[in-house]
C-alpha cells in the first residue's frame, strides 16, 4: 500500500529549478533513504513533504492527505540535523512537548519510547548533561511521541562520530522494527543509507530528479554501484 | 566569603587614602569632602535620605518593569504580525537618538512634576535597549525549532509561551542588567529637571547650597540603588537561568 506519493514535484528558487518533475512512491512501513550530493535540494524536498514550504508544482499525498492536512492530523514526525531539544526542559519534558502542544496527557507513551532504547534512567536529566548521540536519539524519540505515521529524518547522524553512529544505527533499526513507521531519511552518507534502508533513492544534480532507485529486497545493495551512481 | 572580605578591605583602604589625601593636601570641603564628613552627613540626614531613596527606587522599579513588559508585549505582537516591527523599530531608533536629558523637560511638561513623570523618563531610557535585545533574541532562535512547533500544530500562544519566552530569557536577563543601571540614570535625570522629591532632588538642592558632603552621600546612595538592582537581577538570573539552561 502506497503511503507517500510524490508526483511531478518541482520547486524553484527564483528562476532556478531546485527540484524538477520529482516522482517517488513510498510503501507503508518502508524505510527509504534519499542520497544526494551537498546542495542538491534534499532538505528542501523534506521541508516540502513536511508542509513547511509551499509546492511550486506537482503534488504530494501522505496517506491520501496533502502535507498541510497531514500536519493538522499530526501524522508527520520530523527530526532535523540538529537535535533541537529545548535546554530548559528535562529529557522527559522534551519528550512530552509534542503531547503538551496537542493537549494530550500521556507520560506512558514517553516512557514507552525511553524503555525501547533503555534510556528511562535518564528521563530527569537536563539536555546539557546528555552526550551528542543520546541527544540525537531523544530528538528522534520526540518525533515519534505523537505516533506519527510518517517519520522524516534530515541527516540525523551528520554531527556524530563513527562509534556513536554505529550504535545509533542499531537503535534506529530497533525503533523502526518496533514502531513500524514509514520513514524517509535524507542523507549524504551511502553507508548510513545501506545499513538502514529498504530502498535507496539516488538524486541527480540540479535540477534534482530521481536518478536511480536501489531496492534491497530485489537485489542486495551493492555499495560500489550506489557510489558510482552518485558520482 | 573571601571575595567579600577582600572587597571590604579594598573599600576601607581606599577610604583611608582618600581621608589622608584630603587632610594632607588641605582640600576644601566644597571640592572634595572627606569620607568622615560623608559618614557624619549620612548619620545626620539618614531619615531624609532613606525617604527619598525609596521614592527614587519606586520610580526605578516601576519604570523598569513597565519598559520591559511593554518590550515583551511588542515582541509578542511582532510574532503575530511582522509589519509591527517595521513601524516600531524605526520609531524607537529615532526616539533613542534624542538624548534623555533633552526629552525629559517635555516629559515633565506633559506628565507633570510628580512621581509618574519620572517613571515615564525611566521607561523612555530603558525601553529601547530592552526592545532591541528581545527582538535580537527572538531572531536568534533556530528556525528549525519554529518548524518543529509548526509540525506539532502549535498555536501562536503555545509558540510564544513554550518557545519564544523561554528561549529569550537568557537575553532578557542580559538586557535587564543593562537597563537596570540606565533606569537609575533616568530617575535621577527626571528628578534633576522636576526638582521636588527623590535622590536627584537631594543632589541638586544640596549642590545649590554647596553642601558637598550631602551631595557625595546622596551620590553614594544612588550608586548603591544601582548596585542593588543589578545584584537582585543577577541572583534571580542565577536561580532561573544558570540552573536550567
Amino acid at each position: 500500500m502506497i503511503f507517500l506519493e510524490i508526483k511531478k514535484l518541482s520547486e524553484k528558487y527564483g528562476d532556478i529549478y531546485v527540484l524538477r518533475d520529482f516522482d517517488l512512491r513510498v510503501v507503508k512501513g518502508e524505510f527509504v533513504s534519499i542520497v544526494g550530493k551537498f546542495g542538491v535540494g534534499k532538505s528542501t524536498l523534506l521541508k516540502i513533504i513536511a508542509g513547511l514550504m509551499p509546492i511550486y508544482n506537482g503534488s504530494i499525498l501522505i496517506g491520501g492527505l496533502t502535507p498541510k492536512e497531514a500536519i493538522k492530523r499530526r501524522i508527520v514526525g520530523i527530526k532535523f540535523q540538529k537535535s533541537n531539544l529545548l535546554p530548559w526542559r528535562s529529557v522527559l519534558e522534551n519528550l512530552l512537548l509534542p503531547l503538551e502542544l496537542a493537549g494530550i496527557n500521556d507520560k506512558d507513551r514517553a516512557f514507552q519510547l525511553l524503555r525501547l532504547v533503555n534510556l528511562e534512567v535518564i528521563s530527569d536529566l537536563r539536555v546539557s548533561q546528555l552526550s551528542g548521540g543520546t541527544e540525537q536519539l531523544i530528538s528522534i524519540l520526540r518525533s515519534l511521541v505523537l505516533n506519527p505515521e510518517l517519520l522524516l529524518l534530515d541527516e540525523p547522524f551528520s554531527s556524530l562520530d563513527e562509534i556513536t553512529r554505529e550504535d545509533l544505527y542499531e537503535k534506529i533499526k530497533l525503533i523502526h522494527i518496533k514502531e513500524k513507521k514509514t520513514t524517509l531519511m535524507i542523507t549524504h552518507s551511502i553507508d548510513e543509507a545501506v545499513k538502514l534502508s529498504d530502498r535507496i533513492v539516488v538524486l541527480s544534480d540540479k535540477p534534482t530528479r530521481v536518478k536511480e532507485i536501489f531496492d534491497n529486497k530485489a537485489s542486495k545493495f551493492d555499495i560500489n554501484e550506489i557510489r558510482r551512481c552518485l558520482k | 566569603m573571601f571575595k567579600i572580605a577582600k572587597n571590604f578591605v579594598f573599600v576601607i583602604v581606599a577610604a583611608l587614602i582618600w581621608q589622608l589625601s584630603v587632610f594632607l593636601f588641605k582640600i576644601p570641603n566644597y571640592l572634595l569632602p572627606a569620607p568622615a564628613d560623608i559618614i557624619v552627613s549620612f548619620s545626620k540626614n539618614y531619615l531624609i535620605i532613606i525617604e527619598n531613596a525609596f521614592i527614587t527606587l519606586g520610580e526605578v522599579l516601576i519604570g523598569f518593569f513597565l519598559a520591559n513588559l511593554i518590550s515583551l508585549i511588542i515582541v509578542c505582537l511582532i510574532f503575530y504580525n511582522k509589519k509591527i516591527e517595521k513601524i516600531i523599530l524605526p520609531a524607537s531608533i529615532t526616539i533613542k537618538t534624542i538624548p534623555i536629558i533633552a526629552i525629559t523637560p517635555i516629559i515633565i511638561l506633559w506628565f507633570g512634576t510628580g512621581f509618574f513623570s519620572k517613571v515615564v523618563v525611566v521607561m523612555a531610557i530603558c525601553f529601547f535597549p530592552s526592545l532591541i535585545n528581545m527582538i535580537r533574541a527572538t531572531k536568534s532562535i533556530n528556525s528549525d525549532l519554529f518548524h518543529i512547533f509548526t509540525i506539532y500544530s502549535a498555536t501562536k500562544k503555545q509558540t510564544i509561551t513554550k518557545l519564544i519566552i523561554p528561549s529569550t530569557l537568557p537575553y532578557l536577563f542580559s538586557s535587564l542588567k543593562i537597563s537596570s543601571s540606565l533606569a537609575v540614570v533616568g530617575a535621577i535625570v527626571g528628578e534633576f529637571v522636576a526638582v521636588n522629591k527623590g535622590l536627584g532632588f537631594l543632589i541638586m538642592s544640596n549642590y545649590y547650597s554647596l553642601n558637598m558632603s550631602m551631595v557625595f552621600t546622596t551620590t553614594l546612595i544612588v550608586c548603591l540603588v544601582g548596585l542593588l538592582m543589578y545584584y537582585c537581577i543577577d541572583v534571580i538570573e542565577k536561580r532561573l537561568i544558570d540552573e536550567r539552561y
